[in-house]
């Protein structure tokens, strides 16, 4: 695994500023609305709307481009993989044995592809501009239980920490003599096993330790607990779910109120 | 985790039923917590890129079977179920996490509770396996065609890989379920 | 004699200027060049993040230089596999809980020299010996996870010895350990080093440098700070300092008494220091 980092960085940009809220419901509703156009231009629009968003999250250029692999990676294999297996309409292009490629397929895929790069990149916008405290209390006062947030809180803390573990674990094994890359499929099962294994006990030794600590912070000592810093709406943050509203409700109407192909 | 003796059973009482209103307690919101992290890296650092809807093969369901042997249907629901949508999210596939969650979650409930039959043995294993998988692999295939329209075929052609997954991940799971209870048995694994 | 000599200062590792940039963008090593002789006890030290566990990590091959050139044993690091590399060189991790896996302590000291394929004797022998000398005999039959840090810590070093390395490179072994098991440790490694065996040893802790190791390489910020004979390295404090380093109080001490004349030579330990006046003071009598 290579190192994972904390895609968040703190900045202060109108997204950062955001209530974890709105933007949660924004990532919603712009994922809803990729999923009811179905026209490649306006799908065009939506992922270059998306994509500014992206970049005005001023994140840093290696975090920028890591998502970006991941994300064109995704829309390229689906713009390729799509037309092979999706053989119907005409006019045929190419016909190779049981290998059919139409037209419409191709178009279709590409459709499907920028979709898919809208879906994919819009999340990139919350967690770029979120922190993980934030992401956690913003879900906990959407009504996530405190207790069941925690869980969560701690799953994010731990989750670069446990990255890193089995990185070192496997070049300790690899320093012992153990090859990955050879042996069948169940020769490497039990090689899995060596990693993961190890990988476990550590985790559940710093699980009864986060307890311990726990338990001497008075966790639980009363249900209502507060915050130092309380979440509050402003008004630029009504403006912005109003506007998200907007962009999702119109389109909506039009497409399924008043039948415009969009 | 309680201060004030009147307190006490109050809680008490509610800590037995962690679905109810009281705290869940600290320990296994501990435990939880963490084997989420462990299951999201897992899946996050042994992702291979696959087919055209989901797109990586990898290794997370081998820690969604080893909660549910492990530790109970519960922890094979959530931790499995949420670490893999955890997973979702920080590789960028954001929009496919609610049907992980889905998918992967009913695989470690249902893995739980087969596989923990009979105190666990063997066979219990095979069965938790076999029928944990088929509910991911179906989720996965109903909400791919009913819910992101992506057609049978492309759907269809992501399932053998779900299954090669679901076998090589049943088995590290089981073994690791094994290897946890042999040599750190304080950990309470079944 | 001279023969032997020579026969023994071969390079088992050379490093040509090495550098070497993580993925994030750090450039961790920088044109660092330096040899490592068979039968030498070779101290790594520097402060946190200098660059201590990237070098040792070249010496066998887990990471391959960015530029340069690393030999382990003549072979090119970036051309061989770390399996075939870990025949030649043993590396024990700080963290004995990533090494740790197998469901005894002797099924543990055995993985090594049974993944490398020796045969069903040797094996044996070898894991014997190992385990004798790190003194982990009686918990063979016991679960590595599940024993004190010390113990743990025995038994990753066991069942890197079992390989029967030609150079053995420890990261911060003494960290955790009490007084009394790391001065095992360092004697072990005496033991070792006495049978021709290469010893790099990464610590932060000056007073085993001073008494068990022969040669000092301090790193900072990425490059060879100096490389020297232990005595010559604990002798500049400037230097030392720029370093993140201290000399040990008792070398410290020694060099003041020699500075004023009360003593012809250096020492390392209580014991080096008392005779060093014992002697000093028959002589003007
Ligand atoms: N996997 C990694 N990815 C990116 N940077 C790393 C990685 N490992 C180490 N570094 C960085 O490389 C530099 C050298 O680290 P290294 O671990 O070699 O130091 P060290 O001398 O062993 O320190 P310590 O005494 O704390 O063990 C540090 O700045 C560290 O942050
Ligand atoms: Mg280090």
């Amino acid at each position: 695994m290579t190192r994972f980092n904390d895609l968040y960085s703190e900045a202060d940009t109108f997204l950062h500023r955001l209530d974890p809220r709105v933007k949660m419901a924004s990532v919603l509703m712009l994922s809803l609305l990729a999923f009811i156009m179905s026209s490649l231009a306006y799908l065009l629009v939506l992922l270059t709307f998306i994509f500014i968003l992206l970049l005005l999250a001023r994140s840093s250029y290696r975090k920028t481009a890591f998502a970006m692999k991941f994300v064109l990676r995704f829309m390229a294999l689906i713009a390729i993989l799509w037309p092979l297996f999706d053989p119907s309409g005409t006019p045929v292009l190419i016909r190779l044995g049981p290998v059919v490629i139409t037209e419409p397929g191709i178009w279709r895929g590409l459709t499907s592809a920028i979709r898919v790069g809208c879906l994919a990149t819009v999340w990139y916008i919350l967690i770029f501009t979120t922190s993980q405290r934030d992401l956690v209390r913003g879900l906990v006062k959407l009504g996530l239980r405190f207790d069941f947030g925690l869980a969560l809180a701690i799953a994010l803390r731990y989750f670069p920490a446990f990255g890193t573990v089995m990185d070192s674990i496997i070049d300790a094994q690899r320093s012992r003599g153990m090859e990955f890359e050879k042996g069948n499929i169940f020769a490497r099962a039990r090689k899995y096993v060596a990693v993961l294994g190890p990988a476990i006990v550590s985790a559940l030794k710093t699980a009864d330790m986060l307890a311990l600590a726990m338990q001497s912070r008075a966790y639980g000592a009363r249900r209502n607990r507060t915050y130092l810093r309380e979440l509050r709406m402003r008004l630029s943050d009504y403006v912005a779910l109003a506007t998200v509203l907007a962009m999702f409700v119109v389109p909506a109407v039009a497409k399924y109120v008043l039948s415009v192909p969009i | 985790m309680v201060s004030g003796a009147e307190t006490e059973g109050a809680l008490d009482d509610e800590i037995d039923k962690p679905d109810g209103a009281g705290f869940v307690p600290p320990a296994i919101i501990a435990r939880y917590g963490v084997l989420t992290a462990l299951t999201a890296a897992v899946t996050f650092a042994t992702f291979i890129y696959f087919a055209p809807t989901k797109g990586y093969f990898n290794m997370g369901d081998s820690m969604v079977f080893f909660c549910a042997f492990a530790f109970g249907w519960r922890a094979g629901a959530i931790c499995g179920g949420v670490g893999s949508a955890v997973a979702d999210v920080l590789l960028g596939a954001g929009f496919f996490a609610p049907y992980t969650l889905l998918a992967k979650g009913s695989e470690g409930l249902v893995a739980g509770v087969v596989g923990r039959l009979k105190g666990g043995c063997k066979l219990a294993k095979v069965f938790g396996v076999a029928a944990g998988g088929t509910c991911m692999v179906v989720t996965y295939l109903l909400c791919e065609v009913y819910l992101l329209n992506v057609g049978w075929a492309p759907a269809l052609a992501e399932a053998p890989g779900n299954v090669i997954q679901v076998i090589v991940g049943g088995t590290v799971g089981t073994l690791l379920a094994w290897y946890v209870k042999r040599v750190y048995p304080a950990s309470g694994a079944l | 004699m001279n023969a032997v000599v020579t026969a023994q200062r071969l390079p088992v590792i050379s490093l040509q200027d090495v550098s070497f940039s993580y993925e994030g963008g750090i450039e961790a090593l920088k044109r660092v060049s330096l040899r490592v002789a068979k039968g030498e006890k070779v101290a790594v030290v520097g402060g946190n993040g200098s660059g201590k566990t990237t070098l040792a990590k070249h010496l066998n091959g887990l990471l391959k230089p960015s530029s340069g050139k690393v030999l382990i044993g003549g072979q090119d690091s970036s051309r061989t596999s770390v399996a075939t590399l870990a025949r030649t060189v043993g590396y024990v991790f700080q963290n004995p809980d990533y090494q740790l896996f197998c469901t005894s302590v002797e099924e543990e000291v055995r993985f090594g020299p049974h993944s490398m394929g020796l045969g069903r004797d040797d094996e044996s022998a070898l894991v014997e010996r190992s385990m004798k000398l790190m003194g982990i005999g009686h918990l063979r039959e016991q679960s590595p996870i599940s024993l004190s840090l010390g113990d743990r810590r025995k038994v990753a070093i066991a069942s890197v010895l079992a390989t029967s390395p030609e150079v053995f490179v420890l990261d911060e072994p003494t960290t955790g350990l009490d007084t009394v098991e790391s001065a095992q440790l360092m004697a072990t490694l005496d033991v070792l080093r006495s049978e021709g065996m290469t010893v790099v040893l990464i610590t932060h802790e000056m007073r085993l440098v001073a008494q068990h190791m022969d040669r000092v390489i301090a790193m900072s910020e990425g490059s060879v700070a100096f490389d020297t004979e232990v005595e010559e390295a604990f002798s500049d404090s400037d230097r030392l300092r720029r370093c993140k380093l201290l000399a040990p109080p008792i070398t410290v001490l020694a060099q003041r008494l020699r500075a004023q004349g009360a003593l012809s030579k250096g020492a390392a330990t209580p014991l080096q220091l008392v005779e060093q006046v014992v002697r000093v003071r028959g002589e003007r009598r």
